[in-house]
């Protein structure tokens, strides 16, 4: 197993690699770039423009061989500072920073400046983190919950006008666009009936400090109970956006993984043995199919951001969905880099969990 | 199973059950001198699917709406009355739908749009549907080192978060181009198809009527393209069918966002991409039609999609 693991491992870096590699030239190579701001300014000349660029580790309309250069800087394997392929030690500029290497670059562990908010890329990514991690932990577990309660349910009884309403509802779930399905909530509850708040993750007049400052956790951790309560009311209507379209398609998962093991010779077995339904339902057939779930919720969970991006958009939530969102608007081609590789990593790794998870969960699977 | 114990043709079709989805639970019992095509088998047994027919005839109307509405709708989606009334007017008489803030008529945007969100989804789906069988069956067909490059590049197409990608061309190359965004889409979904045909070709490439096809001495490309590929064509179709939908769902988010189609332009993404703001005023019908009209679309598509995966499959001819 160990080996496997290893194995995939190390098939995963050529993937990000080439990854990482089409996302830059993508970005690089789209008409116009981040010096568009300055078309408008006349006082700025274009030398200006070209040392701006140049302290980006970027060129004016790169030829390939420039673009190689600018990916290799991000990578950290050029110094740009020098023009070079070596650290001003005169090592190559790949080798770790403490052995006299350069220090740009993700090899060594710097995702570089954003463009926008001329700060580091990990502290911006860092600071929308939690408002992330909180709304999709919310959404994941009651989604799962809701979907394997209604998934075991509806094949328990299929066919019955129960099971019937549970396929119809989420056939229509499934169809709602999500953000378009946000938008009508809050048209609904945020702005007609004004139960819950429309956007954003806390009420800015009434809390403390702005969201995701020192001053706001220490306000929280001193005061929780009515700053939770705050987040917990903005939680609201993104969670039911969420939960409701993926209810939709994996309930429906739930109960076709769930039709397939009752269908199995062992529940027949089990049944004919005279065992109580609840016993052949819950241990002999939702254990067995508990397997193709598992790995069905450890893929979503790589795809969180992207549904991050969708929600957080059509709520103003201050997630890393949004701050991906503003890095397209902004052109932050640093701040997208680190995203999109951050991203491709969970689902590398989701992946490996997902295949790793099935050897784990079912004895008759061995990779060796 | 129920058994026929007639073999007069045709022997009349025994009222299958149908659950709400109208999945046949009990497979179509048919046994008939005539000979039908598999496509007129697969015909037969999607019309007993109801919710599919009712899927079909929705997306026959969107169709029909995206052709014919423009010519009957009197007003010009682009074209902006004199006085604008801000906030717009909810729907009466003359606008049913309401009209936006620039008193641009919604239903008018709805129709218009129809035109350009359902060709996004069509052709989109048919350049995945082409590259994704073409690269599948290479794969598939080829084996060894052709194979494993080509699932690499499957692999690394996998592994990029789709939405994070689709937004950077869209905003960066699709430029509000529908071109553009065909592409785009057609472009980076592929993959799933391309899997799915590589996987049946792999089991296809040992059957039995492919080993008689080469010992006659038909040519390679002739049994890539003749024999294994209509029997590996049930599944992808079907994802095809899904593929459309969640395209047209696509083109709406990114157009939504102002990266996709330009102003000039109407879809029905486009006609929800300035609704946000206006939601806050109450007027719900600007976002409420054009998002009803994907809904009813998607739905549509997936109950097609579901009515052709009974329909194409093999094992439902018993």
């Amino acid at each position: 197993m160990t080996k496997y693991i290893l194995r995939r491992v190390i098939q995963a870096i050529p993937v990000i690699f080439v990854i990482s590699l089409v996302s830059f030239w993508l970005m690089i190579q789209a008409p116009g770039g981040p010096e568009a701001v300055f078309n408008q300014n006349p006082h700025i000349t274009h030398e200006q423009v070209l040392a701006w660029l140049k302290r980006w580790c970027l060129e004016q309309n790169p030829d390939v061989f420039g673009v190689v250069r600018e990916y290799l800087g991000w990578v950290g394997i050029w110094n740009c500072d020098a023009g070079s392929l070596f650290a001003s030690s005169g090592l190559p500029n790949f080798f770790p920073t403490f052995l006299g290497g350069g220090t740009n670059g993700i090899l060594h562990g710097d995702f570089g400046l954003s463009i926008f908010y001329s700060q580091p890329v990990s502290d911006l990514i860092l600071s929308r983190l939690p408002a992330t991690l909180i709304l999709m932990s919310t959404a994941t577990v009651i989604w799962i919950s809701i979907a394997i309660v209604a998934g075991v349910t509806a094949a328990v009884r299929r066919y019955s006008l129960y099971d019937n309403a549970v396929t119809f509802t989420s056939y229509v779930l499934y169809a709602l666009p999500t953000f378009w399905l946000g938008l009508m909530l809050i048209f609904a509850f945020g702005v007609t009936l004004r139960i819950f708040p429309p956007q954003g993750i806390i009420d800015a007049r009434s809390s403390p400090a702005p969201w995701g400052t020192n001053a706001y956790w220490a306000a929280l951790v001193a005061n929780p109970i009515p700053n939770l309560l705050d987040i917990g009311r903005h939680l609201v209507l993104p969670v039911i956006t969420l939960v409701a379209v993926s209810v939709a398609g994996d309930s429906r998962f739930v109960r076709s993984a769930m039709l397939d093991s009752l269908n199995q010779d062992y529940v027949r077995t089990a049944k004919a043995k005279g065992l109580p339904s609840s016993r052949v339902i819950f241990r002999h057939a939702f254990r067995n199919a508990l397997l193709p779930i598992l790995t069905n919720i450890t893929l979503e969970i790589a795809a969180i951001f992207s549904g991050a991006i969708v929600t957080e958009t059509v709520f103003s939530w201050p997630g890393m969905g949004l701050l991906f969102y503003e890095g397209v608007n902004n052109r932050d081609y640093f701040l997208l880099m680190g995203l999109v590789l951050i991203g491709s990593v969970l689902v590398v790794v989701a992946n490996l969990v997902a295949d790793v998870l099935y050897a784990v969960a079912d004895p008759r699977i061995r990779y060796d | 199973m129920a058994t026929t114990p007639k073999l007069t043709a045709p022997v009349p079709a025994v009222a299958p059950a149908v659950d709400a989805t109208g999945a046949i639970a009990v497979a179509d019992v048919e046994v008939a001198l005539e000979s039908l095509s598999q496509w007129q088998l697969a015909w037969r047994r999607f019309k007993r699917h109801k919710m599919a027919l009712m899927g079909l005839g929705i997306f026959g109307v969107m169709v029909g709406i995206a052709i014919l509405g423009p010519i009957l709708i009197p007003y010009n989606p682009l074209d902006i009355p004199g006085s604008p009334i801000p906030g717009g007017t909810g729907p009466a008489l003359s606008h049913p739908f309401g009209t936006d803030n620039n008193g641009r008529d919604v239903l008018t945007m709805v129709l218009n749009g129809a035109r350009i969100s359902v060709a996004i989804g069509f052709f989109s789906m048919s350049i995945a549907g082409l590259t994704g069988v073409i690269i599948g069956a290479v794969s598939g067909f080829a084996g060894g080192l052709v194979d494993n490059l080509l699932m690499r590049l499957v692999d690394v197409l996998f592994a990029i978060p789709f939405l994070f990608v689709i937004l950077v061309a869209a905003r960066f190359f699709g430029q509000g181009s529908v071109v553009a965004l065909i592409l785009i889409f057609g472009l980076l979904s592929w993959p799933l198809i391309a899997r799915l045909v590589r996987a049946s070709f792999l089991s296809l490439r040992e059957a039995d009527f492919v080993e008689a096809a080469r010992a006659v001495g038909v040519s390679n490309v002739r049994i890539t393209f003749r024999h294994i590929l209509p029997n590996a064509l049930g599944p992808v179709i079907v994802a095809m069918t899904l593929l459309m939908a969640s395209n047209i769902v696509l083109e709406a988010f990114v157009s939504y966002l102002g990266f996709g189609i330009s102003e000039d332009q109407t879809s029905w993404g486009n006609a929800l991409s300035n609704a946000q703001t206006a939601l806050i005023f109450g007027n719900w019908w600007w976002a409420f039609f054009p998002g009803m009209a994907i809904a009813l679309t998607v739905l549509s598509i997936n109950f097609i999609g579901d009515g052709l995966r009974d329909a194409l499959d093999p094992r439902a001819r018993l």
